[in-house]
C-alpha cells in the first residue's frame, strides 16, 4: 500500500510517501520537499557583503551558523586571492561562542517541542505547551545577542572579525544566563548532574534518568521504536574538524569529494526540491552523533557500540552535545582577552576576486558555503546544508540515511517519528 | 486575576519563509503569560488546535490571522494554493497582522522571483497585494524579522478593543514613529559628525562610512531592545533598514556618499541644512569622541 504522510511541526512541510506491507511495516519510503525559495540565485551579482544579511535568511533556526558560513567563505577567498586576513583570537571565541548557543536553543526547541511532545502523542497523552524549554531557550539567545545583536538574524560577523567590542559587563551577563541553562539542563533535562549523566551513559542506564530526556527515551521505548532508526552508520563531520566514519573507522576527509546529485528534483523531472549531499558519491549522515563519535566523546561511544546508530543513541548524542557546548561556552567566556581587537580591517572587498569555501558545524551538521567572487561581487553561490545529507532521497536498492532508518518501522506514524530524530528542517533543505 | 472568559482565536499561517518571525516570536519571555489569553487555532510549531491539514479543510473563523513569509498566489500549504487559502481565512477573521517584511512587502524572497512574489497589501512600496480590498483589517508589523513585543504589543491593543494609530504602511505609529537611531549609544557621534573608523570599536557613528540605515529607517530597535539586552547598532552592525519596503537594498556595509557626506539623509532633514550643521560640528574637533571611550580594556 502506498500512503502519503504531510509532516508539520518540524521548519517548514515535508511529504514522505510510504510503502507497507499488509500489516502496515514500512518497506520503503521517499522523501519531498515542496517548497523552494532560490536563496542561492538571490546572491548572485551582489557585493560579497550582503551575503552576509541574506544567508541567515536561509533558516529562521540556524541562520546564524548560515552567517559564520558565509564569513568564513569570505575570509577564504581573500586568502585563496593571496590577500592575508586575520582574525584575532577573541573574534574567533565570540563566534564560537554565539554559534554554540544557536546549537544549544536549537537542541532544546527539538527535544521539547518535536521529540518530547510527538512522543507523547502517539501514547495518548496531550502534551501542553513546554514553556520552561522555550523560557530556557530565549535566555541563550539572549547570551548570544549579548554579543550578535540579536537572534535571530543577526549579520555581526564581518571578514576580519566581529562588529560588537563587548566590555566584562557583557562577559559578566553572559556566564549569569549560562549558569542558569546549566541549571535547566540539569534540573529538567538531565535529572541528575553531568557526571551522573556521563556515567549513566557509559554504565548503559540512560533510560532510568529522571529528566525529562529520560522520559523521551521511555516514550520511545513504550513505543518500540528506541533501538529502532538504525542506518548506515557513515558518518561525516567537515567543519571543526575533516573526518568520516565507515565500519567505525576513522579517516580525514576532504571537501572535493562532497557532490550534490540533482537527478530526483523537479527540475530533472522527479518530485522534490531536494537535492542529495553525497560523500564519494555515498549517503553519510552528519550532525550531533557524527560529531560525538569524531570526538570520541566516551558515553556516545559506549552507547554507539551497543546500540548502533538507533534512536537511542541520536536522541542521547544530541543531548549531550548541549552539555559539552555548555562546557565549552563556560572556557571561552572565561578567557576571553578583550584587550584583543574585534575586528582587523581587510582590504577593500571590491580588490577581491576568486573562489571560496566556508564550513560550519551548524546544529544539523556540516553546512558548506561555496562561492566564486569577482572585484568584490557574487558570481555563483552553492550551499549545501546537513539535512541535505540526513534527507536525502536514494532508491529502495541504496536508500538515504533517514530512508534507511525508517524502513522496518512497524507503522507509518513509528516511521515518521523516527524520521523526527534527525531534526527535520525543510526551509534549509531546499533553500 | 482577571476574568477573561474568552481567549482570543489566532490563526498563523506561512507563505514562502525561513520561519525567523516564528523564532523570533519564541523569544518572547512573556510568552506564557501571552497564551494566557490566546489560544492558536494553528501554529506552525506550537501546539495547537487544528493541523496544517485540518486547518486547509476547515478554513475556521478567527479573531486574529497572523501571516508570515511572502505571498505568491501558486505557493501551496497542505495541497492548496495561497490564491484560494489566505483570501478564505482572510474573510473569516476579525484583524490580520502582517508579519515580518516578507508578509508586509514581499523582502528577501521577493528577489527570487519579483514579479509572481508580494507582500499581502503591499508589494514593496506599492498598494497591490491580494488582501488590498482587505487592507482596513491588516496591521503591518514589518522588520526581518518583526520583534516580539511588537507582535504581542499589538495583540493585547487588539484584545483590550484600543485603537491603533498607523502609519501610510499600516505600521502602529507607536512602534514605527520612532527611527532606529533613536536610542542608539552612538547617538553623540552622530550629533559631532564623528565618523567610525572601522568596525569593531565602541566609538564612532555608523552611519557617515559603514552603510548604517539607522537615521532613515523606522523601527523601536534601539527602544524595545532584542533579546532584552541590546540591537544590531548597540552591537557595532550597522542597521540594513530591514523594517522598510525597500529591503534589501544593496551594498549594505558602505555608505554611498555625495559631495562627501552620506547621499541618503536623515529623515526629513534637508540637505543644505545638514551640510551646513555637519561643517560647524566637524569643525569643533570634540577630543573626548576622538579618544577610546575606555582606555584600558584589558
Amino acid at each position: 500500500m502506498i500512503t502519503h504522510e504531510l509532516i508539520e511541526r518540524i521548519e517548514g512541510e515535508a511529504v514522505l510517501d510510504f510503502k507497507t506491507d499488509k500489516s502496515g511495516v514500512v518497506q520503503d519510503a521517499n522523501i519531498r520537499f515542496i517548497h523552494f525559495r532560490g536563496m542561492e540565485a538571490i546572491l548572485e551579482g551582489r557585493n560579497a557583503l550582503d551575503a552576509l544579511v541574506i544567508t541567515p535568511r536561509v533558516c529562521g533556526i540556524c541562520g546564524h551558523s548560515h552567517l559564520i558560513a558565509t564569513v568564513k567563505m569570505i575570509e577564504n577567498v581573500y586568502r585563496n586571492a593571496g590577500v592575508s586576513i586575520r582574525i584575532s583570537d577573541k573574534a574567533n571565541a565570540i563566534r564560537q561562542i554565539t554559534l554554540s548557543c544557536e546549537l544549544i536553543q536549537n537542541h532544546i526547541k527539538w527535544l521539547y517541542l518535536v521529540m518530547l511532545h510527538e512522543s507523547a502523542k502517539m501514547l495518548g497523552e496531550e502534551p501542553g505547551v513546554a514553556l520552561k524549554a522555550l523560557y530556557v531557550s530565549s535566555q541563550v539567545n539572549q547570551l548570544c545577542a549579548l554579543f550578535s545583536g540579536q537572534w535571530p538574524h543577526s549579520s555581526y560577523a564581518l571578514p576580519g572579525g566581529v562588529t560588537c567590542d563587548p566590555t566584562h559587563i557583557e562577559v559578566m551577563q553572559a556566564l549569569k544566563i549560562l549558569s542558569d541553562v546549566e541549571c535547566f539542563i540539569r534540573d529538567e533535562v538531565l535529572g541528575c548532574d553531568v557526571d551522573a549523566f556521563a556515567q549513566a551513559m557509559e554504565q548503559n542506564k540512560v533510560l532510568s534518568l529522571t529528566g525529562d530526556f529520560g522520559t523521551v527515551l521511555r516514550n520511545f521505548e513504550r513505543l518500540g521504536v528506541l533501538e529502532q532508526g538504525k542506518s548506515h552508520s557513515r558518518f561525516l563531520v567537515l567543519g571543526d574538524t575533516q573526518e568520516i566514519i565507515v565500519n567505525s573507522q576513522r579517516s580525514g576527509a576532504i571537501a572535493e569529494n562532497v557532490s550534490e546529485d540533482s537527478s530526483q528534483t523537479f527540475a530533472e523531472g522527479g518530485n522534490t526540491y531536494a537535492k542529495n549531499a553525497l560523500y564519494n558519491g555515498e549517503f553519510f549522515e552528519t550532525g550531533p552523533l557524527a560529531r560525538a563519535l569524531v570526538q570520541e566523546r566516551t558515553g556516545i561511544s559506549a552507547l554507539h557500540r551497543l546500540y548502533g546508530d538507533s534512536a537511542l543513541t541520536r536522541i542521547t548524542a544530541r543531548v549531550d552535545e548541549m552539555v559539552s557546548l555548555c562546557a565549552e561556552v563556560r572556557e571561552l567566556l572565561m578567557s576571553l582577552d578583550l584587550s584583543q581587537p574585534s575586528f582587523i580591517t581587510p582590504p577593500s572587498i571590491e580588490s577581491i576576486s576568486g573562489e571560496g569555501i566556508g564550513i560550519v558545524e551548524a546544529p544539523r551538521g556540516s553546512l558548506i558555503h561555496r562561492a566564486t567572487i569577482e572585484k568584490g561581487k557574487i558570481v555563483s553561490y552553492t550551499i549545501i546544508t546537513p539535512t541535505q545529507w540526513n534527507l536525502g532521497n536514494g532508491t529502495s536498492m541504496i536508500p538515504g540515511i533517514a530512508q534507511k532508518a525508517m524502513i522496518g518501522a512497524a507503522s507509518t506514524a513509528k516511521a515518521s517519528l523516527l524520521f523526527r530524530t534527525f531534526d527535520v528542517c525543510s526551509v534549509c533543505t531546499t533553500h | 486575576m482577571l476574568s477573561n472568559p474568552a481567549r482570543v482565536k489566532i490563526i498563523w499561517l506561512q507563505g514562502i519563509t525561513c520561519n525567523g518571525n516564528t523564532h523570533s516570536f519564541l523569544n518572547d519571555p512573556a510568552l506564557g503569560n501571552f497564551l494566557e489569553s490566546a489560544e492558536f487555532i494553528h501554529h506552525p510549531l506550537l501546539p495547537c488546535k487544528n493541523t496544517l491539514k485540518e486547518l486547509v479543510k476547515k478554513l475556521p473563523k478567527s479573531d486574529i490571522l497572523i501571516f508570515e513569509g511572502a505571498y505568491s498566489a501558486s505557493f501551496e500549504r497542505a495541497g492548496m494554493a495561497m490564491e484560494t487559502l489566505l483570501p478564505a481565512l482572510a474573510s473569516k477573521t476579525k484583524h490580520i497582522i502582517s508579519l515580518g517584511s516578507c508578509a508586509s512587502f514581499g523582502g528577501i524572497f521577493k528577489e527570487g522571483n519579483p514579479d509572481q512574489i508580494s507582500g499581502i497589501v503591499f508589494d514593496k512600496e506599492e498598494e497591490k497585494g491580494p488582501l488590498r480590498a482587505m487592507r482596513e483589517k491588516v496591521i503591518t508589523l514589518s522588520g526581518c524579522p518583526a520583534h516580539p513585543k511588537w507582535l504581542s504589543f499589538v495583540i493585547d491593543m487588539i484584545v483590550s478593543g484600543k485603537k491603533i494609530a498607523l502609519d501610510e504602511y499600516r505600521r502602529p505609529k507607536e512602534l514605527y514613529g520612532y527611527l532606529v537611531h533613536n536610542g542608539c549609544l552612538r547617538n553623540e557621534y552622530f550629533e559631532w559628525k564623528v565618523d567610525s573608523h572601522h568596525f569593531g570599536t565602541k566609538e564612532g557613528c555608523l552611519y557617515y562610512a559603514q552603510g548604517c540605515q539607522g537615521p532613515f529607517t523606522h523601527g523601536s530597535c534601539n527602544k524595545i531592545l532584542w533579546n532584552e539586552v541590546s540591537s544590531k547598532t548597540r552591537s557595532g552592525t550597522p542597521c540594513v533598514g530591514c523594517t522598510e519596503p525597500t529591503f534589501p537594498k544593496s551594498n549594505l556595509f558602505s555608505t554611498k556618499t555625495y559631495m562627501s557626506i552620506p547621499s541618503e539623509m536623515p529623515l526629513g532633514i534637508p540637505k543644505r541644512s545638514y551640510l551646513a550643521l555637519a561643517g560647524a560640528a566637524k569643525s569643533f574637533h570634540i577630543k573626548r569622541l576622538e579618544e577610546r571611550l575606555i582606555d584600558d580594556n584589558a
